[in-house]
């Protein structure tokens, strides 16, 4: 496991304000609570995964199937070995 | 039995039999959609004079001595996120109202070059990116959700408005609506359908395939989509493949590996019945029934979302800041709270998956294809928004939908969805096959065992969705409807009901 960490805080709406502008996306006053609440939301989801301990593993090679499919096969073969 | 009333195989079987013609095909399709359309709202738009042209021409090839296969003649629908050149993709969306598409998507084209009859662009949940499709209703009743967001294609199978249909799948868009009409849904390995010319909602976890009324028939479509096209980065240079559509019905020596965790976990007690009375069909059949434990389940819905949300929200980076008042307040909320995700949390995601791939690996090589539910419930109640488990959490219908069907997504693996009977409220019931990846063969063989032991294999929904408002009344027994509005999860407050709309 990771070392604990602080858990990610919410945004205020002035807060996801601040970080829409700097996306570029200014955010009218009356859609920030709905936005705000959204992304809070997602961010509460999406943190799960910083418990997992990912050492040196990379990111997911997304958009090549090639190396997925090696990858399930170079898996099936470690499996049968050690069977 | 009128000709709309044929599955594919049979409408195929008797074209080239040269008892039904193509036209005749075809009228008796087009003739159907204008009777339930109104009702179901399946289509964007039926195009029926150059349904009608096409299905002369392929009269006319077969004259000459020409015929292409088994779709050559054949009446479909496609989801509104597929280029056909000439016509608006509109994605179901006001954004996309002044769209003509350039050139055909590698799908279109393929169905085209198949000999296959467009009737028209079906509906999807705006861009993809919900789960209920809320312009279509369910046909099997109108009072319940069509799924989504291919629910135009599915709804339009299942109401003999077409023949068959393509849809999309990101977390579930195709296996959702087809499991809740009542038809067959596939989902195929990641890259083995190009998706040149389909607008994307998640370029990682987007996959295309077929939407049909049995899995005989979803093969057929699968060998005619399949094949490697380089200008979609990941598609696989792999030889195209024949998927026999007669499948061997014995099982013998098939290894189902049967969840032992969260496929089954808060699942309606009805779904899992069914489910599970078709997995003792598949053990009677000869398989060997083998327990298996799916890893990191944890991890699932944070991985869908930490890869779908900023993916997302990236392919509508500029039409979210030139025309966002065209999109539907639940798309655009959605994507203006991708932009304030972390490059580190979806680098997280995508880290996560490389563990989930591995993990799914380790467990697949001990079977040959996965059983589960497709969806955990029927179709729900339009409007209705949470779900309240027995064991007292409360759930987004949406999300409780994506639940069962991410995995797949994030894996890459190929996933078919098969209709299984009915839940008590009356409503269709789908279960997962689940493969290894390009098992599509080995998942079609035994999805089509299954189904050979079905009186009912292929059947339309009951006509005009005749279940009406009496069976949209809560079942006793069954998981309770919350509210129209989304429920307080554990003390906290509500969730915005944006949040629940997830592919």
């Amino acid at each position: 496991m990771p070392p604990e960490a602080p858990a990610p805080e919410d945004l205020t709406p002035q807060e996801a304000a601040q970080w829409a502008r700097r996306a570029g996306l200014p955010l009218a006053d009356e859609r920030l609570a709905a936005v705000t609440a959204t992304a809070n939301h997602i961010q509460a989801v999406v943190a799960t995964l910083r418990e997992l301990d990912f050492g040196d593993v990379p990111p997911a090679p997304a958009y090549a199937v090639e190396p997925l499919a090696r990858a399930y096969t170079d898996e099936l073969e470690v499996s049968r070995a050690t069977v | 039995m009128r000709p709309y009333e044929l599955t594919l195989a049979d409408a195929a079987a008797a074209i080239r039999a040269k008892e039904l013609s193509p036209v005749e095909l075809t009228e008796s399709v087009l003739a159907r959609a204008e009777a339930v359309e109104s009702h179901l709202h399946a289509f964007v738009g039926v195009r029926a004079a150059e349904a009608r042209r096409a299905a002369a021409e392929a009269q006319d090839e077969m004259a000459a001595g020409r015929h292409r296969g088994p779709l050559h003649g054949v009446p479909l629908g496609l989801k509104d996120l597929i280029d056909v050149k000439g016509q608006p993709t509109t994605a179901s969306s006001s954004v996309r109202s002044d769209h003509i598409a350039a050139e055909d998507s590698t799908v279109a084209a393929r169905l085209a070059d198949a000999g296959a009859v467009l009737l028209g662009k079906t509906h999807t949940h705006e861009f993809a990116y919900g789960l209920t499709t809320p312009q279509t209703r369910n046909a099997w009743d109108e009072g319940r959700v069509a799924g989504g967001s291919s629910g135009g294609s599915a709804v339009a199978v299942a109401a003999g408005a077409a023949t068959f249909a393509i849809g999309t799948d990101t977390g579930g868009s195709i296996r959702v609506p087809a499991a809740l009409n009542g038809v067959v849904g596939l989902k195929p390995t990641y890259g083995l359908v190009p998706r040149y010319g389909v607008t994307s909602l998640s370029w990682s976890l987007d996959h295309v395939g077929p939407v049909t009324r049995t899995v005989e028939d979803a093969a057929l479509v699968l060998a005619a989509l399949t094949g490697h096209d380089p200008r979609d980065p990941a598609s696989i240079a792999a030889p195209r493949e024949a998927y026999p559509p007669h499948g061997e019905g014995d099982l013998t020596g098939l290894r189902v590996g049967v969840p032992r965790n969260y496929y089954f976990d808060r699942v309606a007690p009805d779904v899992e019945s069914a489910v599970r009375d078709a997995i003792d069909r598949l053990r009677d059949l000869g398989a060997r029934l083998v327990d298996v434990d799916i890893p990191m389940t944890r991890y699932v819905q944070a991985v869908q979302w930490g890869l779908m949300v900023p993916e997302a929200t990236a392919y509508h980076e500029g039409t979210l800041r030139a025309t966002p008042e065209l999109y539907a307040p639940d798309v655009r909320v959605l994507l203006g709270a991708g932009e304030l995700l972390l490059a580190g949390d979806y680098l997280r995601a995508q880290r996560a998956r490389t563990l989930m791939r591995r993990a799914w690996a380790r467990m697949l090589a001990e079977v040959d294809v996965v059983v589960a539910p497709s969806t955990p419930l029927t179709a729900a109640p339009v409007g209705q928004q949470s779900v309240q488990w027995a064991d007292g959490s409360v759930e987004g219908v949406c999300d409780s939908y994506v639940r069962l069907s991410a995995p797949a997504n994030i894996t890459g693996v190929p996933a078919l969805t098969v209709p299984v009977g009915q839940g008590a409220d009356g409503l269709p019931v789908g279960m997962q096959l689940i493969g290894r990846p390009l098992g599509e063969g080995t998942v079609l063989r035994a999805g089509r065992a299954y189904e050979a032991t079905r009186a009912d294999a292929g059947r339309l929904a009951p006509d005009g969705g005749v279940l009406g408002a009496a069976a949209s009344a809560p079942t006793p027994g069954l998981p309770a409807p919350v509210s129209a509005e989304p429920a307080p999860l554990s003390g906290e407050p509500a969730p915005t009901p944006a949040v629940e709309a997830r592919n």
